[in-house]
């Protein structure tokens, strides 16, 4: 009976370590980075439309989506090395993993997208917004944040908005807004959960 | 009977809650008092007393902060609590047989 109590404490340690070590997964600072970042390569490219901005939309992009990856890769190499934030636990693992795979997809997406054209088409957005949604549902279960379902069906009604307006040069402020509102800013409030000191 | 020694165990993390929070603050390194009470499935004032005790036995720290004008409390796990917390797991494994499944957890025996 006391080797059952003992067995049972120690998997419900192990359950809250790695609950912690996924929470700590969700509140890097990736998500702030990467919804700025976007949102600026999509208030860019809207100012290029509107004739307001010269700077091409393939420069922007390059910038806006290679610096976001810099970053990242920064930090996944820190990780590997055995400094920074390492991911804990199988569960904070997948989402890190989930996310990895997300900003592949996306990057190779919208780089085929751009060099063949098919950018023009607007549809581009719409997809972007629907794989927001997935990455950032399955990542509400994977940490337990409850809350951040209601962020990853938000995306979804973003990606049916942004299919309605694929024709028109207003998809672009509102994926910009999406990526704000639905990235950046719970990407914030983790961050500020979270505690000052945990990316230095 | 086995040689299961009462007086060895930590009282201070034999509460389910206390442990938790212990636990959840070895993976999560800093959070917000928020984050410790959703994470503990507990009440304001539940959490806030079992976080008050921690604290008074030095295994967690307590910061305060504004964040955006608003107040935030941040607690993390001392040296302290995270050698308390690897002496009570070390407790809970010699309750377990000699060549039964002996937990490896890199976080907790990190």
């Amino acid at each position: 009976m006391i080797e059952d109590q003992a067995r049972e404490d120690i998997a419900f340690i192990r359950r809250a370590i790695e609950e912690g070590g996924a929470y700590a997964t969700a509140s890097s600072p990736e998500m702030l980075v990467w919804g700025i970042m976007l949102a600026i390569g999509y208030l860019g490219t809207y100012g290029f439309v509107r004739g307001w901005s010269p700077v091409a939309p393939g420069a922007l992009w390059a910038a806006c989506m290679g610096l976001p990856w810099l970053f990242s890769l920064r930090r996944l190499a820190r990780g590997l090395a055995g400094r920074g934030v390492t991911n804990r636990g199988p569960m904070a693992q997948a989402a890190a993993m989930l996310w990895l795979g997300c900003a592949i997809v996306l990057t190779t997406l919208a780089t085929a997208a751009m060099v063949t054209g098919e950018a023009r088409g607007g549809w581009v957005s719409a997809v972007v917004a629907g794989v927001m949604g997935f990455g950032v549902f399955a990542s509400a279960w994977l940490v337990r944040l409850p809350w951040l379902r209601w962020v990853g069906i938000a995306w979804w009604l973003g990606e049916l908005a942004l299919f309605a307006l694929r024709h028109r040069a207003e998809a672009l402020p509102l994926a910009a807004a999406l990526m704000l509102l639905l990235l950046a800013g719970p990407g914030y409030v983790l961050l500020a959960r979270r505690g000052r000191q945990a990316e230095a | 009977m086995t040689d299961f020694d009462h007086a060895a165990i930590d009282e201070i993390l034999h509460s389910r809650v206390r442990l938790a929070i212990v636990a959840f603050l070895a993976g999560a390194k800093t959070v917000d008092f928020t984050a410790v009470r959703d994470a503990t499935k507990t009440t304001d004032g539940n959490a806030s007393i079992h976080l008050r005790k921690l604290e008074d036995a030095g295994y967690i720290a307590m910061q305060k902060r504004f964040v955006a004008r608003k107040p935030q409390t941040l607690y993390s796990l001392t040296e302290r609590g995270r050698q308390a917390l690897l002496a009570y797991v070390s407790h809970l494994e010699t309750l377990l047989p000699a060549a039964g499944n002996k937990p490896q957890d890199p976080e907790v025996n990190r």
